[in-house]
C-alpha cells in the first residue's frame, strides 16, 4: 500500500536512473518519518510488554554494571573513582546505542520482509526504524547520564552543545554501517555473526573501560588515532567531562560520515531491486 | 483522486527472481519443462534465476476490473506485487496514476501480542494513514469489526475468527483508487462474511480498478468485466470476461 498518486516503475535504465531511484526513496523515507517512528515506537512497546519497567530493565541493568566495574576498577586502575566512575558510565551508555544501532542493523531488512514484498514502503524507513528504536532505549538511558554528571559535579563544566554534535556525528556514522550489514545481512545470513563478534572485538579494543591516557608510545596511539568508535565515545564524552576530545576526532568522524555514506548508497542505488529477492 | 485519471499502465513487463544459494543447475532441463512455476534459467552471477513473468502487457483505466487467472506459480501473485510496487521489473514499465491498496496479505503488520486498537493503528501507519486519519477512523472500524470490549484485549487471546475480522476491517479501511486483490477475501462465520461481502463491494465501487486473482472462475465471472489469462509467466492479451470461455478453452 502506498499513499502516492502516481507511481511509475521500469527497468534498469543505467546507473543515473538507479541513482535517482534511490535518492526518491531516501526522500520518501523522510517524508514519511513519521511511520519510521511509529514502528520504532511500537518495537519498543512489544518488546517490553507486560514488563513493569520497560526498557528501564536495560537502564537498570546497565546502572549496576557501571556501579560494579566503576568500583573494582576504580581500584584496580588506581584512579580516583570521581573520575572513573563518570568516565565508565558515558563510555557503557553511548557504546550501547553505537553497538545496538549496528548490531539490530543486521535484521532491518530481514524482520522487514513482509512489509517490503507487499508494499511499496521506502527501504529506508526501515533503516530509520531502526536508529530510531535505539534512540528511544538511549532517551531511557539518560538517567545514568544524567545521575553520574549530577552526582560527581561534572554538570557544571559539561559542554553540552558539542556533546551534542558529537552524538549527531556518532549517528550519521552508526546509521551508514547499520544500513550497510542491514543489506549485507538480507544477503549473506552470516553477517550477523561477524558483526557481533566484530562489535564484541571492539567494545575491548575501545577505550570504554580503560582510559586511553594509560597508553603510551606511538604504536598504542595508533590504535587509538586508527579505532572509529575511539573517536565516537571521545566526541562525546571527552565535552560532557567538561574536557576536550582530541583536535582530530570531530574532522575524522565528519569525514567518515560522508565517506561511508557515498559507499553505502552506492552499494545500495546497485542492490536496490534486489533486496526484496535476498529475503 | 477518482474518475478518468486512475489508470494502471503495464508495458512489456518482466521479472526476473534471482534464487539465491541454490544450485538448480542439475534440475534446469528437468525443470524447464514442467507446467508449474516460471522458466528457470542461470544469470551472470551464477544464481538461479527463474522468469516470473515475461513480456506482459496490460492497460486498465477506471472502472476496469480485471481478473487474473491461472495455475499455481503462474505468476498470479508475482504481477501483483508488481502492481503493488514491491517488486520492480527488471525490464519493461508499471505506471499507475491513484492510490493504490493492496489486500494480499491480510496479517501484514499484525502483532499478536498488541491490543486490537493498537493493531488497527499500526496497520493504518502502514497502508500510509496519518496518526489523525487513523484516529478519525478508528470508532468506525473498532464498530464494523463487532468485537466491542475486546478491541482492548491482545490479539493472541482472540479466536482465529476474530483476528480475521480485525484483519479484513482494518485493511479494507483504506480509500484507493487502484485495489489490488489476490483471492476474494472471505473471513468470519456466516453473518460476518455477508457484510464483509457488502464492504469489499463497496469498496470496489469506490476503487477506480480491481485487480483479482482467483482460482475461482464463477468468481472472476461475478466480480470482472475483464480477464487475462496467465500460464508459465506469459499473460494473454486483456479481453473482455464475455471471451473467457474461449480463453480457458485454449489454455
Amino acid at each position: 500500500m502506498q499513499t502516492s498518486e502516481h507511481m511509475l516503475r521500469t527497468g534498469r535504465h543505467g546507473t543515473l536512473h538507479e541513482f535517482g531511484m534511490a535518492f526518491a526513496d531516501l526522500k520518501a523515507s523522510t517524508r514519511r518519518i513519521g511511520l519510521a517512528w511509529s514502528l520504532a515506537w511500537h518495537d519498543i512497546v512489544s518488546r517490553y510488554r507486560g514488563s513493569i519497567l520497560g526498557p528501564f530493565w536495560i537502564t537498570l541493568s546497565m546502572g549496576l554494571m557501571v556501579l560494579g566495574m566503576g568500583f573494582l576498577y576504580a581500584e584496580i586502575f588506581k584512579v580516583p573513582i570521581q573520575r572513573y566512575m563518570p568516565f565508565v558510565a558515558l563510555g557503557i551508555v553511548f557504546w550501547g546505542v553505537i553497538v545496538g544501532v549496528i548490531t539490530e542493523g543486521c535484521d532491518t531488512f530481514v524482520h522487514a520482509s513482509g512489509m517490503l514484498s507487499q508494499t511499496s514502503l521506502p527501504m529506508f524507513t526501515f533503516v530509520w526504524r531502526t536508529v530510531l528504536r535505539n534512540l528511544i532505549t538511549l532517551a531511557h538511558h539518560m538517567v545514568i547520564v544524567v545521575a553520574v554528571l549530577v552526582w560527581f559535579g561534572f554538570w557544571k563544566v559539561a559542554n553540552v552543545p558539542m556533546a551534542l554534535l558529537g552524538l549527531l556525528l556518532v549517528l550519521l556514522n552508526v546509521s551508514w554501517a547499520s544500513m550497510a550489514v542491514g543489506i549485507a545481512s538480507a544477503r549473506f545470513r552470516d553477517v550477523p555473526q561477524i558483526v557481533g563478534s566484530i562489535m564484541q572485538f571492539a567494545m575491548f579494543m575501545t577505550p570504554i573501560f580503560w582510559e586511553p591516557g594509560r597508553m603510551s608510545g606511538g604504536r598504542a596511539h595508533a590504535l587509538l588515532v586508527l579505532n572509529p568508535f575511539f573517536h565516537m565515545i571521545d566526541g562525546i564524552r571527552a565535552p560532557l567531562m567538561g574536557g576536550q576530545a582530541g583536535s582530530g576526532t570531530y574532522p575524522i568522524l565528519a569525514l567518515l560520515a560522508v565517506v561511508g555514506w557515498l559507499g553505502v548508497f552506492t552499494v545500495f542505488t546497485l542492490t536496490r531491486r534486489r533486496i526484496v529477492h535476498y529475503l | 483522486m477518482k474518475g478518468p485519471q486512475v489508470s494502471i499502465t503495464v508495458s512489456d513487463l518482466t521479472m526476473r527472481f534471482p534464487v539465491y544459494g541454490v544450485d538448480a543447475k542439475s534440475l534446469k532441463k528437468s525443470l524447464a519443462t514442467v507446467t508449474v512455476g516460471g522458466r528457470l534459467g542461470s544469470s551472470l552471477t551464477g544464481a538461479t534465476e527463474v522468469t516470473a513473468l515475461a513480456g506482459v502487457n496490460i492497460k486498465l483505466k477506471a472502472g476496469d476490473r480485471l481478473g487474473l487467472i491461472g495455475h499455481n506459480g503462474s505468476g498470479k501473485t508475482t504481477l501483483l506485487r508488481a502492481l503493488s510496487g514491491a517488486y520492480e521489473p527488471d525490464a519493461g514499465q508499471i505506471e499507475i496514476h491513484g492510490q493504490i491498496a493492496s489486500l494480499l496479505d491480510l496479517n501484514l503488520g499484525i502483532d499478536p501480542s498488541a491490543t486490537g486498537l493498537d493493531n488497527i493503528r499500526l496497520r493504518g501507519r502502514i497502508a500510509g494513514l496519518t496518526a489523525r486519519e487513523i484516529e478519525d477512523k478508528l470508532e468506525e472500524i473498532g464498530e464494523f469489526t463487532g468485537l466491542g470490549p475486546f478491541l482492548a484485549m491482545p490479539l493472541k487471546t482472540y479466536s482465529a475468527g476474530m483476528q480475521a475480522r480485525l484483519a479484513f476491517a482494518v485493511a479494507t479501511a483504506v480509500d484507493a483508487d487502484v485495489l489490488l486483490m489476490d483471492e476474494w477475501i472471505a473471513v468470519g462465520d456466516a453473518q460476518f462474511q455477508k457484510i464483509a461481502h457488502k464492504r469489499l463491494l463497496s469498496l470496489m465501487e469506490r476503487a477506480g480498478i480491481l485487480v483479482l486473482a482467483s482460482h475461482d472462475i464463477d468468481l472472476i465471472r461475478l466480480y470482472c468485466n475483464k480477464v487475462m489469462v496467465m500460464k508459465g509467466g506469459v499473460a494473454s492479451p486483456v479481453t473482455s470476461v464475455k471471451n473467457l470461455d474461449d480463453l480457458l478453452a485454449d489454455a
